[in-house]
């Protein structure tokens, strides 16, 4: 009752005032006035909101923070300054005192969740026995679980952090639960799924290709192909076995990067075959791997089938040409670049010409001296060994 | 522990990463060292503006002014004559590592870091 006499003493003349009439008001201002209500009404809501969560997030920061330096000075003084490694005992004989990792504090699921994200930060920054000694202890605590129980969680999001705290921590995770993730709809689950399952799997880390039908993209790939050629010990098995059977056509176009990395020469008759296929964006990137792999061989094959292709193929095929620099085509390359009037088929004949080196000085040195002005230009231009492409 | 004789030797030690520049000070100071820290390139200049070290550890990428210009700065000023330079860095890539070295480091040790190389390393220097 207080509160409601004091409520009509501060804001009674106000309400009274303005609110007396409001039947009598116009339509229109009574609208007004509603909607100005809800206005503030929300706006005061959404503020607070934003002041709770913000408090709450301030709270959960210093708390982490906290907890964190206790985590850090436990795992340096165990770990880090561990006894037995200082004094060079073989690893295996190490022993770990678990017993500060079990006190009651470590019952509680928010502690030991930033137990795993601080095991997993020392992991990623330091290498050698400690590393090894870093997943034993989360093994020994038993971590592991709870990352798994968040795999088997309905949520992506925690599907995703399970994944990536078991890949960190190198803790190897049965083909039939991870498999099925690689090929899952969500983007993100699907990524770090195949990344995990390269570095973890010890048989056959590519056994994902086999069955992938959702598309790998190319951010996906530029990380996949990070996570390949940086995983130590990973078997590289022959990557024509998906340029000839994959059906999904990204998987494909990795192979054939991955084929280059690796100078994979056994591949180069399952690449000729995709030079028939129908998706000319793949036969693109079948030529550039065979001219980067030097597959001389195919010279001819590329020269043949060169007035059929679309232009990004022939520009592809030229530059295969200037790759293999065997000499044998200098007069298609000279005349694809008198008779051309597309710039990029000039450029690149140009290119392939000059790439040739001795073999061609005469010919580029002709070509300059009869060229039209345009044409010129586009040769001085190709001789610049300072313009890459 | 380490010879007596290399104790009491300055390392200017600088690093974005609390956590390793905690735990790199740890252990250099267990052996004896008399480590300064710094967690960009702005602070590490008045550090060492204001004394001479026998060692700097510094990392590439950091705020404000990155390793390697830390290095080059340090390198003109008169307190820099003959301290050796060790980079770690987590770029471990044959340009970074190439540029490091030509602009001044005497050592690259890539992250993660092994603590017992980063020890043998720096001793190696105080040698």
């Amino acid at each position: 009752m207080p509160a409601i006499i004091l409520a009509d003493s501060l804001f009674g003349p106000f309400f009274r005032k303005y609110f007396y009439y409001y039947d009598s008001y116009p339509l229109v201002i009574q609208i007004a006035i509603f909607l100005t209500g809800v206005a503030i009404v929300t706006t005061v809501v959404a503020y607070s909101s934003i002041l709770l969560r913000r408090g709450r997030g301030y709270l959960v920061d210093a708390r982490t923070k906290k907890i964190n330096q206790f985590l850090d000075n436990l795992i340096t003084d165990h770990i880090i300054f561990n006894e037995d490694v200082m004094n060079g005992v073989a690893l295996t004989d190490v022993q770990i005192d678990l017993a500060p990792f079990q006190k009651p504090i470590f019952r509680q699921t928010w502690v030991k969740q930033a137990l795993i994200d601080r095991l997993i930060y020392f992991s990623s920054s330091f290498s050698g026995d400690r590393n090894v000694l870093f997943r034993r202890l989360f093994i020994e605590l038993e971590l592991e679980k709870l990352s798994f129980k968040k795999i088997k969680s309905i949520s992506l999001s925690t599907k995703i952090v399970g994944l990536v705290e078991l890949t960190s921590m190198g803790i190897a995770v049965a083909d039939v639960i991870i498999l099925p993730l690689t090929n899952s709809r969500n983007r993100k689950l699907r990524s770090e799924a195949r990344i995990a399952y390269i570095k973890l799997s010890k048989n056959d880390p590519f056994k994902f290709f086999d069955d992938a039908t959702e598309p790998l993209l190319l951010w996906d790939q530029l990380e996949l192909f990070k996570i390949i050629t940086t995983t130590e010990g990973l078997t590289i098995p022959n990557f024509a076995r998906w340029i000839t059977y994959s059906t999904n056509k990204s998987i494909v176009s990795f192979c054939l990067k991955l084929v280059i990395h690796y100078n994979q020469h056994e591949a180069i008759p399952a690449i000729v075959k995709l030079l028939d296929t129908k998706d000319h964006y793949l036969r693109v990137d079948a030529i550039n791997c065979l001219g980067k792999l030097k597959a001389e061989e195919v010279e001819e094959k590329l020269i043949l089938i060169y007035n059929n292709q679309p232009l990004r193929c022939q520009i592809e095929i030229l530059k295969a040409l200037g790759r293999f620099s065997t000499g044998n085509q200098i007069n298609f390359l000279r005349n694809e670049f008198l008779r051309s009037t597309d710039f990029d088929i000039k450029k690149n004949a140009a290119r392939s010409l000059i790439k040739h080196g001795r073999q061609t000085k005469e010919v580029v040195q002709m070509l300059i001296d009869t060229a039209t002005p345009e044409s010129a230009i586009i040769l001085k231009h190709c001789m610049n060994p300072l313009i890459k492409y | 522990m380490s010879d007596p004789i290399e104790k009491n030797q300055q390392i200017l030690l600088i690093d974005d990463d609390e956590l390793i520049l905690k735990v790199i000070n740890r252990i250099l100071s267990r052996e004896g060292y008399d480590v300064k820290t710094a967690t960009n390139g702005k602070d590490a200049m008045e550090l060492i503006e204001m004394q001479k070290f026998d060692l700097l550890i510094t990392d590439i990428m950091m705020p404000y002014s990155n390793g390697f210009e830390v290095i080059s700065k340090f390198k003109q000023h008169p307190n820099a004559e003959g301290v050796p330079i060790i980079v770690i860095s987590s770029v471990g890539t044959e340009n970074a590592v190439r540029e490091g070295l030509n602009i001044g480091a005497d050592d690259y040790l890539r992250k993660p870091i092994m603590p017992d190389e980063l020890l043998i390393r720096v001793r190696r220097f105080f040698k």
